[in-house]
Order: C-alpha cells, then sequence, then structure tokens
C-alpha cells in the first residue's frame, strides 16, 4: 500500500532535475590534456572558443564568487585546503558570467565558456590556472 | 538417512579416476577439468626448507569483491568472458581467508593492517609500528610503544629490504615496513602537533636507510622529503617546514636517486648502493593515468634485480596502493586497471624468482563496500550495464536488466561514495539516472552507490591470501591476519 509519506518522496522524485549527461557536442576533461598534462590538439584547436565542458564543481574557493574549479571526477576533498601538490593535474579554472550557485560536488554539470590556454593568476583568489572557461554558464 | 544414501554411493564412485570413467558426464570438459585439478593438486608437496627471500604483495583494498572485478575484466581485456579468467596468484598452490579487523575498529585502516602483516599483531586503526598500548596522536607513547618491524627483523637477518608502493612511499602501508608513528599523517614535520617528539615518517626512512634497515624504496611522496620552499623535477613544492632537504641527505649518504622512468632505467642494480625513487610529489598516478613513470611491475622488477645481489637473501613488500583510492573514488575503471597492473607486478616477481627459495604472499589489507548486482548474463562487461541471461546459449542477451523503477543498472555499485544517486541539493532524495553502457563504461564514470559520503569507505570483508613457496602451506584457514607475519618470519628463520 502507497502511505502518503511515500507518496510524497516518490513525487519528489519524479521532479527531481537529473543529471546531464553527455551528448555528441559535449567535451570531456580529459580530452583537453594529454597524459603528461600538455594541451591535446583538440583543446590547442579550440582555444578562444565557445565550447562546453562536462565535469563536476569542486567545493569553491570562496561563497558569492564567479570563479570555481571544474574536475572530471567529483572532488571529494577541497582542493584549497591542501597545497597545489594535491590538486588534480587537470582541472579546469571557470570564471562564470553570474555569480556561482554552489552545485553538489557529485552533481554532473555542462559548462559553457570560452577556452583560454596558458597561465593565469585569478585577481580576486590568487589562484593559478593554465586552462580556463571565461564568460562561463553552467546547468 | 536414506537421503544421504545417494550421495555416500556418488562420493564412492567419484573417489578414484577409474570409477570417474563410470559417470554418464566422464567426457564433459568441465567433469575432465575437475579430475585433471585433483591430479594437479595431489602433486602439490609442501616445501619446508629455509626461504632465502620473502616477497609480500599487498593490492591495497583489494578484497575478494573487488579482485573479482579485476578478474573479470582482465579476461575480457583479453577476449573471453571474464569468469572462465585465471589471475596470475590464483594458481597458487596454497590460500587462506584472512580477518583484517583492527582491535579497536571492525572496519580496519591500513595503518592497522600494515602493521599487523609487517610486525606480527595486531594494534589501532591509523597508527604504524606501535601496539595497542599507545592512544592514536600521542607521540610521547611512540618509543614505548613501539615494536619490532619486517625491515629490523630481516636485516637482523643478513637479508636486504626493499619497500615499494604506488601511493606515496610515507603512506600507511609501506610505512608499516620501515616506521613506528603515533599516527599514519605524520608523513612530514609539517603534520607533527606541536611538541611531538617523534620523528616524521619520511625522516625515519631516511634514518632507516642510513642505518641499513631499508635498502631499496620506491613509489610516489617526494613532498614529503623537501622544504615548501624547494621545487621538486616537476614543478612541485615540498611540504617541510624544518629546512631539511631528505632527498639531498639521501645522495650524501650514497644512495641512488630516481625521480621518473627514464632516471630509474639508469640505477646500478648491482647492490652497491641504496635506491631511493620517487616519482611523484604525491601518490603515483594511476597506471590508466601514467605516464613518465614507472608500471608497478617495472618497479617490481627493479627493486628484485637490485636485492638479488645479497647472497644473504631479501624481504621486498610491494604495495599496489591505488585500488584503493579508485574505491574510495568509486571509479571501478581505474580499480580494475590498478588492479591488473598489481597482477603483472605479482607475474614478474614469480618469474624472476624460484619457488624453491622464494616465498611470495599475495594478498590485500581491507576490502571495500563494493557490491555485485545480479543476474548477469555471462560475458557482461564488468565495469558495465548489467546484461540478461540467455536461456538458448552462453553469452548474456544483449537486454540491460532494469530495477522496479524500470531503468538499467551497473554489475557492481557501491554502498556508499560519491556516487550517491541522493541529491544534497534536494534534501537528500534522490533517483538513479538512466545510465547508458557508453556512460558506464567511460573510465572516469563512478558507479552508482546509495550512502552519500564524499569518499566511499573500506569494509571489514576477509581478504585473501594466495602464497608459494617454503611454507607456503601454513597459509590455509581463515587466519588472524597478523598470522601472515608469522608465516613468513618462520619461512625465513626456521632452520
Amino acid at each position: 500500500m502507497l502511505k502518503r509519506r511515500n507518496l510524497l518522496i516518490a513525487a519528489m522524485a519524479w521532479t527531481l532535475p537529473f543529471p546531464a549527461f553527455a551528448t555528441p557536442s559535449a567535451i570531456r576533461m580529459r580530452d583537453l590534456y594529454n597524459k603528461d598534462t600538455s594541451f591535446s590538439e583538440l583543446a590547442l584547436s579550440l582555444q578562444d572558443q565557445r565550447i562546453d565542458v562536462e565535469g563536476f564543481m569542486a567545493p569553491p574557493l570562496k561563497a558569492d564568487a564567479t570563479f570555481f574549479v571544474l574536475t572530471k571526477k567529483p572532488m571529494a576533498v577541497c582542493p584549497f585546503c591542501e597545497t597545489d601538490a594535491d590538486w588534480p593535474d587537470d582541472i579546469l579554472a571557470v570564471h562564470t558570467k553570474r555569480r556561482i550557485k554552489v552545485k553538489p560536488f557529485t552533481l554532473r554539470l555542462r559548462v559553457s565558456g570560452v577556452l583560454e590556454l596558458g597561465s593565469l593568476r585569478d585577481a580576486e583568489t590568487g589562484f593559478v590556472s593554465r586552462v580556463r572557461l571565461t564568460d562561463a554558464t553552467y546547468r | 538417512m536414506n537421503r544421504l544414501l545417494p550421495m555416500t554411493a556418488l562420493t564412492a564412485l567419484m573417489s578414484t579416476t577409474a570409477g570417474a570413467q563410470n559417470v554418464s558426464q566422464a567426457d564433459n570438459e568441465w567433469f575432465r577439468a575437475g579430475q585433471a585439478a585433483i591430479a594437479q593438486k595431489t602433486a602439490v608437496q609442501p616445501i619446508t626448507s629455509q626461504a632465502k627471500n620473502v616477497i609480500i604483495l599487498i593490492a591495497d583494498g583489494n578484497g575478494v569483491g573487488t579482485n573479482y572485478a579485476t578478474r573479470l575484466w582482465h579476461g575480457q581485456q583479453n577476449g573471453n568472458m571474464g569468469d572462465e579468467n585465471v589471475l596470475p596468484y590464483e594458481t597458487f598452490p596454497h590460500l587462506a581467508l584472512a580477518k583484517t579487523y583492527n582491535v579497536n575498529a571492525q572496519t580496519p585502516d591500513s595503518a592497522g593492517t600494515g602493521t599487523a602483516m609487517h610486525s606480527g599483531i595486531k594494534t589501532k586503526a591509523g597508527v604504524v609500528g606501535v601496539d595497542e598500548t599507545l592512544n592514536r596522536g600521542d607521540c610521547a607513547q611512540t618509543e614505548a610503544a613501539s615494536v619490532t618491524n619486517m625491515s629490523e627483523i630481516m636485516t637482523a637477518t643478513g637479508r636486504s629490504v626493499g619497500v615499494i608502493s604506488t601511493a606515496r612511499i610515507t603512506h600507511a602501508t609501506p610505512a608499516s615496513v620501515y616506521a613506528h608513528s603515533a599516527d599514519r599523517n605524520y608523513e612530514s614535520n609539517d603534520g607533527l602537533p606541536e611538541g611531538c617528539a617523534q620523528p616524521d615518517i619520511a625522516s625515519q626512512l631516511i634514518e632507516a636507510m642510513k642505518a641499513g634497515h631499508v635498502d631499496v624504496a620506491m613509489g610516489g611522496g617526494r613532498r614529503h622529503f623537501i622544504g615548501k620552499d624547494v621545487t621538486d623535477e616537476e614543478g612541485k613544492t615540498g611540504k617541510r617546514t624544518d629546512g631539511r632537504n631528505l632527498l639531498e641527505e639521501a645522495r650524501s649518504m650514497g644512495a641512488q636517486y630516481a625521480w621518473n622512468d627514464e632516471t630509474a632505467s639508469a640505477l646500478a642494480l648491482d647492490g652497491s648502493s641504496p635506491i631511493l625513487a620517487l616519482f611523484e610529489s604525491s601518490h603515483m598516478k594511476y597506471e590508466y593515468d601514467r605516464t613518465g613513470e614507472p608500471s608497478l611491475a617495472e618497479m617490481t622488477s627493479t627493486a628484485i634485480r637490485a636485492l638479488q645481489g645479497n647472497e644473504g637473501g631479501f624481504f621486498l613488500s610491494i604495495e599496489a596502493g591505488r585500488v584503493d583510492h579508485a574505491n574510495h573514488d568509486g571509479n571501478l575503471h581505474r580499480v580494475v586497471t590498478d588492479g591488473v597492473a598489481f597482477a603483472e607486478a605479482v607475474a614478474i616477481a614469480d618469474e624472476l624468482t624460484s619457488d624453491e627459495d622464494t616465498l611470495i604472499v599475495v594478498t590485500a589489507d581491507h576490502e571495500h563496500a563494493i557490491a555485485f548486482n545480479g543476474y548477469c548474463g555471462r560475458g557482461t562487461p564488468i565495469t558495465g550495464l548489467c546484461y540478461g541471461i540467455d536461456g538458448n546459449g552462453v553469452m548474456h542477451n544483449g537486454e540491460p536488466q532494469t530495477g522496479a523503477d524500470g531503468k538499467p543498472y551497473t554489475v557492481v555499485g557501491y554502498l556508499n561514495g560519491a556516487g550517491t544517486v541522493l541529491r544534497e541539493d534536494v534534501n537528500w532524495v534522490g533517483a538513479r539516472g538512466d545510465i547508458t553502457q557508453d556512460e558506464a563504461t567511460d573510465p572516469d564514470y563512478l558507479q552508482q552507490a546509495l550512502i552519500p559520503r564524499s569518499s566511499e569507505t573500506h569494509s571489514g570483508e576477509d581478504v585473501a591470501i594466495y602464497a608459494k613457496g617454503p611454507w607456503a602451506h601454513l597459509l590455509n584457514g581463515t587466519v588472524e591476519q597478523n598470522f601472515i607475519f608469522h608465516v613468513m618470519h618462520h619461512a625465513a628463520t626456521v632452520e
């Protein structure tokens, strides 16, 4: 028998937004890097173009920011709580068009932004990135 | 009583090969394989001479379930259905199950389990090379609670000692070979609590090398050997705050040093000088992501060739440390690819040594909260969706099995971890995604999990112990994990 509580949960589950999974047009983070963490041919060919990349939002450096780090797998540990030696080699810095709304680190996101390559220190956070998406939105 | 009679009769019938010829299935290939296995097993004779060399290979987090996944993956990569595959150590003649709990933990951690295997005693979770009288983190108790570890014991017998890990060489399992620490996290001096007089684990490794207790050390973890103001060969800074550069200290005492695959291949393996090889700032890369650094099998080969120069023999502890990490991530693809790398290390260790004088023990320190769904047909990709059983054939029917929610599910799931189907942003309510086979078999895919945790947990299930060589036959039945030490010690010291 379906009790009221179960019915409520079932209804909530039905309306949950499911994670957005890859479509052929989405780029996976690993496709931007070679194994030695140099940029791939694909990354070089897409420089300064708007692309869609899939990944996961690492726990943000600060609240009310326009910046977060995208990781290829859920980032169980805050990368900013350790030294830079603990950051994954293949992260992607995301500079967003709007203030970020923090997403669970287990939720797959699709980020759209302009691909920038080369080292840059973020003025607000001091975070140094080798590759970024700028003017980014995500869902 | 009547129901037992047919079984008794059947047992009598099958107790001899001649009897087996009288059953209708005598020509069945499974039946003949079973008979062949009887012949093989009855030919096994215990080796009771002293072991010149002892090698223990530990795949961290590779319990019976995880090992099953690697067996199927390895077989499927080699073109068979997986189930029939045999990993190199699964041919070993002796087998036992180990109970892995720590004295204060039903679910063990690698520091306590490493101490059990390398010192012969069970102790608390999170401590290295000390007994259970120590309260975790109390440095003042370290000296009094320290127990003699395998590097000290084997050195005293005249053997050389090696330790290898794909994790940081200061991580719990390798540290238990050579160190004594009130906490596994005291990897370099910056991690010690204020006023703690206990040396950090990295400095203990260097002191052990200076003392001749460790002759070969290979793994990751450069950051714990250099200062925070020092940049390593790959541009990463260290952690130390005491001004010591342990890599320089190692070189000063005559050790050879390697930091990538090229410098490793240039090492002199004549045993004339100790070897310190640190291939990453932190852990070495997963096998799937590996570049510019040696495989576990290559490190194993290097270490054995270097240690074989000692006529008195050697002890070598080898850890596949990242099977555990991939399980913690809930990412089965890297679990099984590192599992295969471990199997290849076992194979090369076996190839480079003789059963007559070398005891090889293959085991895990603990299992994980990994679980397996059914009912999947033969040949179902172990990292992918569960396909149904074909009643008219052997291979799966290609139809994904679905839950009551109508959605496919993977063969493997985790009870907890980052692959949780529950959503923090909707009050921890959740629903499973409608996964495709392409998504499930992607190398970065996280198998679905139930309980949300940032890092998937160990579990307390038993792990297997596979063994061959002198006194390997002592490993049978269900044993306490610290018994492994006693078998190795007995084999190395028996007159």
